[in-house]
Protein backbone atom coordinates (compact mmCIF):
# COMPACT_ATOMS: atom_id res chain seq x y z
CA UNK A 1 0.00 0.00 0.00
CA UNK A 2 1.22 3.39 -0.48
CA UNK A 3 -0.63 6.92 -0.57
CA UNK A 4 -0.05 7.15 -4.47
CA UNK A 5 -2.38 3.54 -5.08
CA UNK A 6 -4.70 5.06 -2.23
CA UNK A 7 -4.92 8.12 -4.58
CA UNK A 8 -6.01 6.10 -7.07
CA UNK A 9 -8.51 3.98 -5.83
CA UNK A 10 -9.93 6.92 -5.06
CA UNK A 11 -9.91 6.68 -0.98
CA UNK A 12 -7.59 9.63 -0.64
CA UNK A 13 -7.96 12.85 -2.24
CA UNK A 14 -4.71 15.60 -3.48
CA UNK A 15 -5.19 18.38 -1.15
CA UNK A 16 -2.97 21.37 -0.20
CA UNK A 17 -4.22 22.93 3.13
CA UNK A 18 -2.75 26.75 4.31
CA UNK A 19 -0.87 27.02 7.51
CA UNK A 20 -3.57 28.01 9.07
CA UNK A 21 -5.76 25.39 8.42
CA UNK A 22 -3.41 22.60 9.40
CA UNK A 23 -3.12 25.25 12.83
CA UNK A 24 -6.30 25.71 13.01
CA UNK A 25 -6.73 21.45 12.94
CA UNK A 26 -3.58 21.15 15.24
CA UNK A 27 -5.24 23.13 17.97
CA UNK A 28 -9.02 21.46 18.01
CA UNK A 29 -6.90 18.44 18.51
CA UNK A 30 -5.26 19.78 21.41
CA UNK A 31 -8.69 21.50 22.88
CA UNK A 32 -9.90 17.54 22.79
CA UNK A 33 -6.94 16.06 24.53
CA UNK A 34 -7.59 18.46 26.87
CA UNK A 35 -11.16 17.92 27.43
CA UNK A 36 -10.90 14.05 26.97
CA UNK A 37 -8.71 14.74 30.50
CA UNK A 38 -12.11 16.35 32.42
CA UNK A 39 -12.88 13.85 35.14
CA UNK A 40 -16.75 15.24 35.69
CA UNK A 41 -18.11 13.78 32.42
CA UNK A 42 -18.50 10.11 31.91
CA UNK A 43 -15.95 7.96 30.35
CA UNK A 44 -17.18 7.80 27.34
CA UNK A 45 -17.45 11.70 26.48
CA UNK A 46 -14.09 11.44 27.61
CA UNK A 47 -13.16 8.89 25.01
CA UNK A 48 -15.18 10.41 22.23
CA UNK A 49 -13.10 13.33 22.72
CA UNK A 50 -9.58 11.45 22.94
CA UNK A 51 -10.62 9.57 19.80
CA UNK A 52 -11.97 12.83 18.19
CA UNK A 53 -8.34 14.22 18.62
CA UNK A 54 -6.43 11.18 16.68
CA UNK A 55 -8.65 11.54 14.12
CA UNK A 56 -7.74 15.09 13.61
CA UNK A 57 -3.88 14.14 14.06
CA UNK A 58 -4.17 11.40 11.02
CA UNK A 59 -5.92 14.02 8.85
CA UNK A 60 -3.50 16.72 9.74
CA UNK A 61 -0.69 13.76 8.86
CA UNK A 62 -2.55 13.51 5.57
CA UNK A 63 -2.20 16.98 4.80
CA UNK A 64 0.84 17.54 5.68
CA UNK A 65 1.80 14.86 2.80
CA UNK A 66 -0.72 16.89 0.97
CA UNK A 67 -3.46 14.25 1.11
CA UNK A 68 -7.21 14.09 2.69
CA UNK A 69 -9.57 11.20 2.61
CA UNK A 70 -12.11 10.96 0.79
CA UNK A 71 -14.87 11.24 3.21
CA UNK A 72 -17.52 10.15 0.41
CA UNK A 73 -15.53 6.67 0.95
CA UNK A 74 -16.35 4.35 3.63
CA UNK A 75 -14.05 3.38 6.08
CA UNK A 76 -12.34 7.18 6.24
CA UNK A 77 -11.49 6.98 9.81
CA UNK A 78 -9.64 3.72 9.00
CA UNK A 79 -8.08 4.66 5.84
CA UNK A 80 -6.31 7.57 7.94
CA UNK A 81 -5.71 5.51 11.32
CA UNK A 82 -3.67 2.45 8.51
CA UNK A 83 -1.59 5.45 6.59
CA UNK A 84 -0.47 6.69 9.54
CA UNK A 85 3.20 4.42 9.22
CA UNK A 86 3.21 6.06 5.22
CA UNK A 87 2.38 9.52 6.19
CA UNK A 88 4.22 10.42 9.58
CA UNK A 89 6.38 7.01 10.14
CA UNK A 90 4.12 5.80 12.91
CA UNK A 91 4.69 2.00 14.38
CA UNK A 92 2.63 -1.13 13.10
CA UNK A 93 2.55 -2.02 16.76
CA UNK A 94 0.52 1.64 17.60
CA UNK A 95 -1.14 1.57 14.23
CA UNK A 96 -2.90 -1.97 15.85
CA UNK A 97 -3.88 -0.27 18.82
CA UNK A 98 -5.32 2.80 17.21
CA UNK A 99 -7.46 0.58 14.72
CA UNK A 100 -8.81 -1.02 18.45
CA UNK A 101 -9.84 2.08 19.57
CA UNK A 102 -11.50 2.90 16.73
CA UNK A 103 -13.33 -0.59 16.97
CA UNK A 104 -14.62 0.31 20.31
CA UNK A 105 -15.65 3.71 19.61
CA UNK A 106 -17.76 2.49 16.90
CA UNK A 107 -19.43 -0.44 19.43
CA UNK A 108 -19.66 3.12 22.22
CA UNK A 109 -21.26 5.15 20.14
CA UNK A 110 -23.51 2.57 17.75
CA UNK A 111 -24.24 -0.05 20.04
CA UNK A 112 -23.99 1.56 23.87
CA UNK A 113 -20.97 -0.62 24.69
CA UNK A 114 -19.60 1.52 27.90
CA UNK A 115 -15.93 2.26 27.50
CA UNK A 116 -13.82 1.23 29.96
CA UNK A 117 -11.30 3.08 32.64
CA UNK A 118 -8.47 0.85 30.48
CA UNK A 119 -9.01 1.49 27.54
CA UNK A 120 -10.06 5.16 28.13
CA UNK A 121 -6.51 5.49 29.76
CA UNK A 122 -5.02 3.88 26.28
CA UNK A 123 -6.83 6.80 24.39
CA UNK A 124 -5.68 9.78 26.47
CA UNK A 125 -2.10 8.24 26.13
CA UNK A 126 -2.58 7.58 22.23
CA UNK A 127 -3.83 10.65 20.97
CA UNK A 128 -1.39 12.94 23.26
CA UNK A 129 1.57 10.79 21.83
CA UNK A 130 0.23 11.29 18.42
CA UNK A 131 -0.29 14.75 18.55
CA UNK A 132 3.56 15.27 19.64
CA UNK A 133 4.62 12.73 16.85
CA UNK A 134 2.46 14.74 14.29
CA UNK A 135 4.12 18.29 15.58
CA UNK A 136 7.17 17.14 15.55
CA UNK A 137 6.96 15.22 12.04
CA UNK A 138 5.61 19.02 10.17
CA UNK A 139 8.41 21.01 12.40
CA UNK A 140 11.04 18.74 10.55
CA UNK A 141 9.45 17.73 7.32
CA UNK A 142 6.91 20.81 6.21
CA UNK A 143 8.65 23.71 8.12
CA UNK A 144 6.37 25.78 5.48
CA UNK A 145 3.30 24.57 7.55
CA UNK A 146 4.64 24.99 10.77
CA UNK B 1 -5.82 -30.58 25.30
CA UNK B 2 -8.87 -32.69 25.51
CA UNK B 3 -9.09 -31.93 21.28
CA UNK B 4 -6.11 -33.54 20.88
CA UNK B 5 -6.90 -36.34 22.73
CA UNK B 6 -10.10 -36.41 20.85
CA UNK B 7 -8.65 -35.92 17.21
CA UNK B 8 -5.47 -35.88 15.31
CA UNK B 9 -3.76 -32.64 14.69
CA UNK B 10 -4.99 -31.97 11.43
CA UNK B 11 -8.06 -33.00 11.98
CA UNK B 12 -8.46 -30.68 15.09
CA UNK B 13 -7.26 -27.95 12.78
CA UNK B 14 -9.11 -28.44 10.03
CA UNK B 15 -12.62 -29.04 11.61
CA UNK B 16 -11.90 -25.93 14.04
CA UNK B 17 -11.43 -23.98 11.10
CA UNK B 18 -14.54 -25.15 8.67
CA UNK B 19 -16.77 -25.64 11.74
CA UNK B 20 -16.21 -22.87 13.41
CA UNK B 21 -16.50 -20.50 9.89
CA UNK B 22 -19.33 -22.37 8.83
CA UNK B 23 -20.51 -19.79 6.65
CA UNK B 24 -17.54 -20.07 4.08
CA UNK B 25 -15.85 -22.60 1.79
CA UNK B 26 -12.35 -23.01 1.33
CA UNK B 27 -9.93 -24.05 -1.31
CA UNK B 28 -7.68 -26.82 -0.46
CA UNK B 29 -4.61 -25.03 -0.65
CA UNK B 30 -6.29 -22.14 1.43
CA UNK B 31 -7.10 -24.70 4.15
CA UNK B 32 -3.26 -25.53 4.70
CA UNK B 33 -2.32 -21.80 4.71
CA UNK B 34 -4.64 -21.06 7.23
CA UNK B 35 -4.20 -24.34 9.69
CA UNK B 36 -0.48 -23.76 8.74
CA UNK B 37 -0.49 -28.08 7.21
CA UNK B 38 0.49 -29.78 4.16
CA UNK B 39 -1.69 -30.04 1.37
CA UNK B 40 -0.72 -33.07 0.28
CA UNK B 41 -1.61 -34.87 3.51
CA UNK B 42 -4.81 -32.79 3.95
CA UNK B 43 -6.30 -33.61 0.62
CA UNK B 44 -6.58 -37.41 2.21
CA UNK B 45 -8.19 -35.82 5.61
CA UNK B 46 -10.97 -33.54 3.84
CA UNK B 47 -11.82 -36.30 1.38
CA UNK B 48 -12.34 -38.54 4.76
CA UNK B 49 -14.48 -36.11 6.88
CA UNK B 50 -17.08 -35.31 3.46
CA UNK B 51 -17.28 -38.90 2.84
CA UNK B 52 -18.04 -39.11 6.70
CA UNK B 53 -21.22 -36.32 6.16
CA UNK B 54 -19.26 -33.65 8.00
CA UNK B 55 -17.91 -31.72 5.03
CA UNK B 56 -19.17 -30.42 1.87
CA UNK B 57 -17.04 -30.90 -0.58
CA UNK B 58 -17.54 -28.95 -4.44
CA UNK B 59 -16.05 -28.85 -7.62
CA UNK B 60 -15.13 -25.23 -9.31
CA UNK B 61 -13.27 -25.54 -12.15
CA UNK B 62 -10.40 -27.77 -11.74
CA UNK B 63 -10.51 -26.97 -8.04
CA UNK B 64 -12.35 -28.30 -5.01
CA UNK B 65 -13.67 -26.50 -2.27
CA UNK B 66 -14.47 -27.54 1.38
CA UNK B 67 -17.32 -25.84 3.53
CA UNK B 68 -18.84 -27.35 6.98
CA UNK B 69 -22.38 -29.39 6.84
CA UNK B 70 -24.80 -27.68 8.46
CA UNK B 71 -27.20 -30.27 8.39
CA UNK B 72 -24.89 -32.86 9.48
CA UNK B 73 -26.78 -34.67 12.47
CA UNK B 74 -23.63 -33.99 15.01
CA UNK B 75 -22.52 -30.56 13.27
CA UNK B 76 -23.97 -28.42 16.24
CA UNK B 77 -22.15 -30.71 19.09
CA UNK B 78 -19.06 -30.76 17.06
CA UNK B 79 -18.88 -26.67 17.13
CA UNK B 80 -20.01 -26.67 20.72
CA UNK B 81 -16.54 -28.45 21.54
CA UNK B 82 -14.01 -26.89 18.89
CA UNK B 83 -15.45 -23.85 20.10
CA UNK B 84 -14.51 -25.33 23.65
CA UNK B 85 -10.89 -26.32 22.72
CA UNK B 86 -8.96 -26.48 19.83
CA UNK B 87 -11.10 -24.08 17.33
CA UNK B 88 -11.04 -21.08 19.30
CA UNK B 89 -10.53 -20.96 23.18
CA UNK B 90 -7.24 -22.77 23.11
CA UNK B 91 -5.81 -20.53 20.31
CA UNK B 92 -7.14 -17.41 22.71
CA UNK B 93 -5.47 -18.79 25.77
CA UNK B 94 -2.35 -19.49 23.71
CA UNK B 95 -2.17 -15.82 22.81
CA UNK B 96 -2.73 -14.82 26.00
CA UNK B 97 -0.04 -17.70 28.07
CA UNK B 98 2.64 -14.30 27.71
CA UNK B 99 0.51 -12.34 30.32
CA UNK B 100 -1.23 -14.47 31.97
CA UNK B 101 -0.55 -13.75 35.35
CA UNK B 102 -1.97 -9.65 34.85
CA UNK B 103 -5.38 -11.64 34.30
CA UNK B 104 -7.37 -13.04 36.56
CA UNK B 105 -10.51 -14.00 34.01
CA UNK B 106 -10.90 -14.00 30.66
CA UNK B 107 -13.74 -15.22 28.33
CA UNK B 108 -15.48 -15.12 24.79
CA UNK B 109 -19.09 -13.83 25.33
CA UNK B 110 -21.06 -12.42 22.40
CA UNK B 111 -22.77 -14.27 19.10
CA UNK B 112 -19.57 -16.72 19.46
CA UNK B 113 -20.21 -17.72 23.04
CA UNK B 114 -24.07 -18.16 21.89
CA UNK B 115 -23.12 -20.15 18.83
CA UNK B 116 -24.81 -18.07 17.15
CA UNK B 117 -22.01 -15.94 14.90
CA UNK B 118 -22.36 -15.00 11.45
CA UNK B 119 -19.72 -14.57 8.91
CA UNK B 120 -18.77 -10.96 9.93
CA UNK B 121 -19.02 -11.18 13.42
CA UNK B 122 -15.80 -10.41 16.02
CA UNK B 123 -14.79 -12.49 18.35
CA UNK B 124 -15.58 -10.77 22.00
CA UNK B 125 -13.19 -11.62 24.60
CA UNK B 126 -13.84 -9.77 28.29
CA UNK B 127 -10.51 -9.79 29.92
CA UNK B 128 -10.53 -8.74 33.96
CA UNK B 129 -7.48 -7.90 35.62
CA UNK B 130 -4.14 -5.81 35.55
CA UNK B 131 -3.55 -5.71 32.04
CA UNK B 132 -3.38 -2.59 30.00
CA UNK B 133 -5.66 -2.22 26.78
CA UNK B 134 -2.59 -1.71 24.86
CA UNK B 135 -1.30 -5.05 25.61
CA UNK B 136 -4.27 -6.96 25.11
CA UNK B 137 -4.77 -5.62 21.81
CA UNK B 138 -1.20 -6.76 21.14
CA UNK B 139 -1.04 -9.79 22.54
CA UNK B 140 -4.17 -10.78 20.66
CA UNK B 141 -3.90 -9.59 17.22
CA UNK B 142 -1.82 -12.41 16.22
CA UNK B 143 -4.72 -14.90 16.12
CA UNK B 144 -7.12 -13.04 14.09
CA UNK B 145 -5.69 -14.21 11.29
CA UNK B 146 -5.63 -17.60 12.79
CA UNK B 147 -9.82 -17.25 13.54
CA UNK B 148 -9.97 -15.49 10.48
CA UNK B 149 -11.99 -13.29 12.62
CA UNK B 150 -11.48 -9.70 14.12
CA UNK B 151 -11.08 -9.65 17.77
CA UNK B 152 -12.72 -7.37 20.38
CA UNK B 153 -10.95 -7.19 23.43
CA UNK B 154 -12.58 -5.50 26.37
CA UNK B 155 -10.65 -4.64 29.36
CA UNK B 156 -12.03 -4.34 32.93
CA UNK B 157 -9.60 -4.12 36.29
CA UNK B 158 -11.19 -6.01 38.97
CA UNK B 159 -12.49 -2.86 40.71
CA UNK B 160 -14.21 -1.76 37.78
CA UNK B 161 -15.78 -4.35 36.76
CA UNK B 162 -17.41 -5.10 40.04
CA UNK B 163 -18.00 -1.41 40.63
CA UNK B 164 -20.14 -1.58 37.54
CA UNK B 165 -21.87 -4.70 38.14
CA UNK B 166 -23.40 -3.38 41.44
CA UNK B 167 -24.31 0.02 39.64
CA UNK B 168 -26.61 -2.11 37.59
CA UNK B 169 -24.41 -1.32 34.03
CA UNK B 170 -26.79 -3.28 31.80
CA UNK B 171 -23.46 -4.44 29.47
CA UNK B 172 -21.76 -5.77 32.18
CA UNK B 173 -24.75 -7.41 33.63
CA UNK B 174 -25.87 -9.04 30.51
CA UNK B 175 -22.05 -10.34 29.93
CA UNK B 176 -22.49 -11.91 32.77
CA UNK B 177 -25.97 -13.30 32.33
CA UNK B 178 -25.75 -15.13 29.45
CA UNK B 179 -23.22 -18.14 28.11
CA UNK B 180 -19.57 -18.11 28.10
CA UNK B 181 -16.35 -19.74 27.25
CA UNK B 182 -13.92 -19.70 29.90
CA UNK B 183 -10.09 -19.02 28.80
CA UNK B 184 -8.55 -17.91 32.35
CA UNK B 185 -10.34 -18.93 35.26
CA UNK B 186 -14.26 -20.01 35.59
CA UNK B 187 -17.61 -19.16 36.91
CA UNK B 188 -15.96 -19.73 40.24
CA UNK B 189 -13.56 -16.49 39.62
CA UNK B 190 -16.43 -14.29 38.14
CA UNK B 191 -18.59 -15.26 41.38
CA UNK B 192 -15.33 -14.57 43.58
CA UNK B 193 -14.53 -11.41 41.39
CA UNK B 194 -18.06 -9.89 42.14
CA UNK B 195 -18.87 -11.35 46.14
CA UNK B 196 -15.40 -10.49 47.84
CA UNK B 197 -15.57 -6.86 46.61
CA UNK B 198 -18.77 -6.96 47.52
CA UNK B 199 -17.82 -8.28 51.10
CA UNK B 200 -15.15 -5.43 51.54
CA UNK B 201 -16.76 -2.78 50.12
CA UNK B 202 -19.48 -3.72 52.73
Amino acid sequence: MSLENLFKTKQLQPHNPSREAVLRLLQAAARNIADARIEEVSLDTRFDAAYKAIMQCAMVALWANRYRTSTSQPGHHQTAIQTLPLTIGIEQSTVIVLDALRKQRNLSDYEGDPISEQALVECIKQATQLYKVVKSWIATNRPDLK
Amino acid sequence: MLASLLFGIYRQRVLGLLLLNPERSYYVREIARLTNTAAGTLHKELARLAAAGLLVRESVGNQVRYSANRDCPVFGELASILRKTSGLVDVLAEALSPVENQIILAFVFGSLARGEQESGSDVDVMLVGGIGFADAVRVLHPVQATLQREINPVVYSPDEFHRRNTNGDSFIREVIAKPKLFIVGNENELGKLIQDQTASAA
